[in-house]
């Protein structure tokens, strides 16, 4: 292929062939390794060798010459230290005008009666030239590699070249974990407003106006700007979530059944910040709703749910409890990973550690949602995200996880 | 609610194994925060036998005794006691034990003899009055057996954690009914014979004669019944009753107090007392009206406080004045006092959301409100009355006026509900017996009978179990003793369901996962911002929107919701530098907030911002540390638009009005088609030193359903030329103001085409070489035709061509 060439005047024009030209077949090592190889007093020995046998062969017969020329260079190559002063005997020897060469080109010189006896004599001295050749090249070759990889060796200790991947924030990797496991059973992750209205979060939950299990959580209410006056002082119709239960009351609403779903996200209590408490926190909150669901299933799931985060040698236990939006209600407990059970600082010498709240669907929920109680059961279980974290990793003060101190961010 | 062990013992078998029985009810639904043993105060006091007593030397009344309390060695102890003797049985409080009153037992010299300890009187050891002596036990007494063991003076008080759907727990005997079900043991119930108690007690004219009570609202308060004691002696409690009241948590006042005290504690019914002189009118005759507090009216409560009323809340008073607040506290001017002769003995019951809600509004909240507002039985309260005046009067030495005056407005009728035992069964995935339905409900005070359908009970839940409303209150009940850990785990059966993520949240995931590849490091911070926070950005409701204001919130500095995450990135900046990190990379996806006047749900919107100051790292021995600055930002936002695939992204400057947080000149918008995406900059320098920060800052924010709405899902497939490529560098000399994105698009649109790449590689200034106000952009242009090898011929023309209209476009000058 013809070079391209266009000369503009000041600026530098380049060539560039494309991958798939001759430019992708490598270069020989001997020409790589070339004059760097060898010293110039081994070059010019070589050198003057070959200059002496062109010279001898002149004045003998053919065939002794040939053979001593064979004989010379056979020498030649054994002496050559370099690939580089190998390679110049090949150019001497049997190069374009090389000294063996010589005798095929003077063919023509040959009585013809000799041609065919000289011109076999001739190319076998040269097949026996270049065998040695090709083989001093390949001893000589490895030799000058083992040298190079010699020298180029590194201490492997010394640390990578810096690179820096970011880190995933501990509580979101949870989420994240937790979103697989259930995505596996066929669950779909949704999510819902942090600012809710008095009925997402408590009335649609069968928790009703001034209903007491209000009090089981301190609300943050937020200022109504819509004029409407709440009944007691202080509250308000607008409020930041305190549970990811009002997901449930919306994918009631909005999705067909059957519903297999968990919800993700941030809630907010009034707690004053302290190693172990936030005033917003992660719940990750699940709902199924479908024919035949049995109490059995939601244990069941929970007990999956519980060995796939923590491993599969830890128990779970049941607690009945109370919670408005679910019957019969239950906490769930995970047996200790610290001391399986025998009770320690830990699990505060109970053996276990409490990690969710679930129940059965109330029937009143499901009504309020339109939803058959009569034809449809469910469950709903609601679990700390930042509990977890501390059961994973003794986080010793929940405060760090929204510090974003790198040092903290970098360990996850 | 506090329980203590030793007073329930007296109706339900407690079981011995304390740690079982706290298992047990813990897996029931009555969770155990605590125990506590009492008693322990009387660690070290033990009992010993005198084995000889020898007068003091030294003195005309001590005695020197050799005692044995079970140890190897007798102790030598100098008693004053005038009772000490031989061979009697004495508690002895050993060296370390700690008396009541604080007082330390200590190895002591008594004129010169030394004591090892002491004989205790029953004062001392704070049992009684009794200081004649030595407290001289029987002569069974075991030796070395701890003292509080032997008088039996310990018990354990479990702190229990009631849920508020069981007020019915909120009392000794309804705990007692509990653990009767739990462990399917009888109860016994004291209320009759405590009503019984009354004959004998009853004296004077009776007291509807001479007391009235008008309910004027019966929605606020069901059934009012008041009875009258006279001859009254306020004074301290017995001992049994002072501690019952004080192991369930309350302080013994006095025995009338100590008396309404007990009653709540044991039935979970309030009661209140009144100095009946003290709301009686000039003719003796008390006039009680139920109603509704007017607006603004006053009352000065129990504990000191003048309240302020609203309507809303209902108040217990005579024609002239109020002297309770219903359900909440009583009023301080009709409280019992010392001097208190004749008492009135209120037992009613009131509305549980009006009891709530006063008790929120006025931040109150009492042993009686918390039984109110979760709802007490209105139906035993006559009787309860009855028992409680009976043992006002035991105790004060009183009589009773005979009768009740009771105004019953409203009764609570047992509820009937039907229990389908195939139903539960299914529901629950287990086979419970019918046996054991019946007998649980049963115990748990309802009434169960057969019906026609074998399958299907009758039960009538009793009043005083409100949450007993419906057949799957009954489910709840049967399973949680049943226990939930014999139900088999199982899984859903449904066959089909998948588990999708929608592409929403794919492509947050493609955030996420495209800034951490960038180094950036999530994190999370407050959702709510000092309003200071804005100012200090520089940011008003025209940038923001108008800001969401929380009621309570914890404090001023956490007062509204975010509308922006900067504030809290700029915080953990600050944070990390001033310890020691230098290099901070950070971003976090989150919610912001904003409202408007008028609207009810404020408007969330999702966001993810990031901040990054100093370097990615620090110098290393192969890597230089190369300080963020305004482009660091942009490759981050540039990688974030190839993952996402999104359009025609652009960035465009930013002035000082746009993005007054941002360091004008190095502040801009980003933009996909034409729509906004989000800004990114250099944090302005004097913004930055408001939250305490000394150095470049890069920051950005985006709107993440902006840039999902961008997104493609793929970027359209162009063919891989096998041709070759020709390239050529350009330098174009070009006024200041002549953007690189201009530069660009002139190129491009001027190579047609031919040219596959524009590629800035330099950027040269120089006032002698390039000219002031010019700078020198230097690009390599690659040229490739999908379909043939380019000749130069073409490769050149196409090149000419691009050069004259480039230069005629931008009036760029073209050098070498």
């Amino acid at each position: 292929m013809p070079p391209l060439s266009g000369s503009t005047k000041g600026i530098k024009n380049r060539l560039r062939l494309p991958s798939l030209s001759t430019e992708v077949v490598p270069r020989e090592p001997s020409l790589v390794l070339g004059w760097n190889a060898g010293s110039f007093r081994e070059r010019k020995k070589a050198f003057l060798l070959a200059e002496s046998m062109v010279r001898k062969a002149a004045t003998m017969g053919v065939s002794e010459e040939l053979a001593q020329l064979q004989e010379e260079t056979l020498a030649a190559i054994a002496a050559a230290e370099t690939t580089s002063a190998l390679e110049e005997v090949r150019v001497r020897v049997v190069g374009k005008s090389g000294t063996l060469t010589g005798y095929l080109r003077s063919m023509g010189s040959v009585p013809k009666e000799e041609r065919a006896l000289v011109g076999k004599a001739v190319n076998e001295a040269r097949n026996c030239v270049e065998e040695a050749l090709a083989a001093r090249k390949e001893a000589l070759a490895a030799a000058e590699l083992e040298q190079r990889i010699q020298g180029d060796a590194v201490d492997v200790t010394l640390p990578g070249r810096g690179q820096q991947r970011g880190t995933r924030h501990l509580i979101n990797g949870i989420i994240a974990e937790v979103s697989e496991i259930f995505l596996g059973l066929g669950y779909t992750v949704i999510e819902g407003p942090e600012i809710e209205t008095d009925y997402y979060n408590f009335e649609a939950l069968n928790a009703p106006a001034d209903h007491p299990s209000r009090s089981m959580q301190d609300t943050f209410y937020v200022l109504d700007r819509s004029g409407d006056q709440a009944r007691v002082r202080g509250e308000s119709d607008v409020l930041l979530r305190t549970q990811t239960s009002g997901v449930q009351v919306h994918a009631m609403e909005d999705r067909p059944l059957p519903i297999y779903m968990i919800a993700p996200g941030k809630v907010y209590r009034r707690d004053v910040a302290d190693p172990s408490h936030l005033p917003q926190f992660h719940q990750i909150e699940g709902l199924v709703v479908d024919e035949g669901i049995t109490f059995g299933d939601l244990k069941g799931t929970l007990d999956f749910l519980c060995k796939q985060i923590f491993g599969e040698d830890r128990k779970t236990r049941m607690r009945a409890h109370y919670f408005p939006f679910t019957e019969p209600s239950a906490e769930v407990d995970v047996s200790c990973g610290v001391c399986h059970g025998e009770g320690c600082r830990m699990c505060k010498g109970t053996g276990w550690l409490e990690i969710l709240g679930c129940g059965m669907v109330d029937p009143n929920v499901l009504e309020m949602s339109g939803i058959d109680p009569e034809r449809y059961s469910g469950f709903a279980f609601g679990m700390g995200v930042e509990r977890i974290a501390c059961l994973k990793y003794d986080i010793p003060d929940l405060r760090m996880l929204l510090e974003g101190d790198m040092r903290f961010l970098r360990q996850f | 609610m506090k329980v203590s062990l030793k007073w329930l013992s007296e109706y339900v078998a407690v079981p011995e194994d304390l740690q079982a029985f706290c298992d047990r009810l813990d897996l029931t639904g009555t969770g155990v925060e605590g125990a506590e043993t009492l008693g322990a105060a009387l660690d070290g006091v033990v009992i010993g036998k005198v084995l000889t007593c020898e007068p003091h030397p030294d003195s005309d009344h001590m005695h020197v005794v050799t005692v044995d309390v079970g140890a190897e060695e007798p102790l030598q102890i100098v008693c004053g006691a005038p009772n000490i003797a031989a061979d009697i049985k004495v508690p002895v409080a050993t060296i370390g034990a700690e008396l009541p009153g604080g007082f330390a037992i200590k190895k002591s010299k008594l004129r010169g003899v030394v004591s090892c300890g002491m004989c205790c009187s029953q004062r001392e050891l704070g049992l009684g009055s009794n200081h004649e002596g030595i407290w001289v036990l029987p002569e069974d007494a075991p030796v070395g057996q701890p003292i509080a063991q032997y008088a039996q003076l310990s018990d354990t008080v479990l702190d229990l954690e009631i849920t508020p759907n069981r007020p019915d727990c909120l009392s000794m005997v309804g705990m007692a009914r509990e653990v009767g079900a739990m462990y399917q043991e009888d109860y016994a119930n004291p209320l009759e014979p405590m009503a019984h108690d009354l004959d004998g007690l009853t004296d004077g004219p009776t007291v509807d004669a001479s007391v009235s009570v008008t309910i004027a609202d019966p929605d606020r308060c069901a059934r009012y019944t008041a009875r009258v004691i006279d001859n009254v002696k306020v004074g301290p409690s017995p001992d049994w009753l002072a501690e019952r009241v004080t192991a369930a948590g309350a302080r013994s006042i006095n025995n009338v107090v100590d008396v309404t005290n007990y009653i709540l504690f044991l039935f979970g019914q309030p009661l209140h007392a009144f100095d009946y002189d003290r709301l009686a009118a000039a003719d003796g005759t008390v006039s009680i009206v139920v109603r509704p507090a007017k607006e603004g009216e006053e009352l000065t409560t129990l504990d000191g406080t003048e309240r302020s009323l609203t309507p809303d809340m209902t108040l217990i008073a005579t024609p002239e004045r109020p002297v309770a607040l219903a359900g909440v506290m009583g009023g301080l001017d009709s409280e019992v006092e010392e001097s208190t002769t004749t008492v009135l003995l209120e037992a009613a019951t009131f509305n549980p959301a009006h009891t709530s809600r006063t008790s929120r509004n006025l931040g109150l909240i009492s042993e009686a409100s918390l039984r109110y507002e979760r709802g007490v039985d209105d139906n035993p309260i006559d009787v309860i009355s009855e028992a409680s005046a009976a043992l006002l009067a035991a105790v004060s030495g009183g009589t009773v006026r005979p009768g009740v005056v009771d105004v019953y407005e409203a009764r609570t009728e047992p509820k009937v509900l039907s229990f389908r035992i195939p139903r539960f069964c299914a529901m629950m995935g287990a086979d419970i017996p019918r046996d054991f339905i019946v007998d649980i409900l049963t115990r748990l005070g309802c009434t169960v009978a057969d019906t026609a359908d074998e399958s299907v009970l009758e039960v009538v839940a009793p009043t005083f179990r409100p949450d007993l409303e419906r057949e799957i209150d009954l489910y709840e009940e049967v399973l949680r003793l049943w226990g939930m850990d014999r139900i088999e785990a199982t899984m859903p059966a449904s066959p089909a369901r998948v588990g999708v993520r929608s592409a929403e949240q794919r492509l947050a995931d493609v955030i996420v996962d495209t800034l951490r590849s960038a180094g950036l490091n999530e994190t999370m911070t407050y959702s709510f911002v000092d309003p200071h926070d804005s100012d200090a950005l520089g940011l008003d409701d025209e940038h923001l929107g108008e800001a969401v204001e929380l009621i309570n919130p914890m404090s001023s500095e956490q007062a509204l919701m975010r509308r922006t995450i900067l504030p809290g990135l700029l915080h953990s900046v600050a944070y990390n530098l001033a310890r020691g990190s230098a290099d901070v990379q950070l971003f976090e996806v989150g919610t912001v907030f904003s409202t408007a006047e008028g609207k009810k749900k404020p408007k969330e919107r999702r966001k993810v911002a990031g901040v990054m100051a100093g370097a990615m790292g620090p110098k290393g021995w192969n890597t230089e540390r190369v300080p963020f600055d305004f482009f660091d930002g942009k490759g981050v936002l540039e990688s974030l638009a190839r993952e996402l695939a999104l359009p025609k992204v652009r960035f465009k400057a930013l002035s000082a009005e746009e993005a007054p947080q941002l360091q004008p000149g190095r502040a801009a918008q980003m933009l996909s088609e034409g729509s906004v995406i989000g800004w990114l900059g250099e944090v302005h320098p004097a913004v930055a030193q408001r939250f305490a920060i000394d150095e470049a800052v890069v920051a950005f924010e985006l709107d993440v359903r902006a840039l999902t709405k961008a997104a493609r899902a793929a970027r359209p497939y162009k063919d891989v030329s096998v041709y070759p490529a020709s390239t050529m560098d350009i330098a174009l000399v070009v006024d200041e103001e002549v953007t690189h994105e201009r530069l660009e698009q002139v190129i491009t649109s001027a190579g047609g085409t031919l040219l596959e790449d524009v590629r800035l590689f330099d950027v040269y200034r120089d006032p002698e070489k390039v000219g002031p106000g010019k700078k020198s952009m230097a690009y390599t242009l690659t040229y490739r035709s999908a379909d043939h090898t380019l000749t130069g011929d073409e490769v050149e023309k196409a090149h000419q061509r691009l050069m004259t209209k480039v230069s005629k476009a931008t009036g760029a000058e073209i050098r070498g």
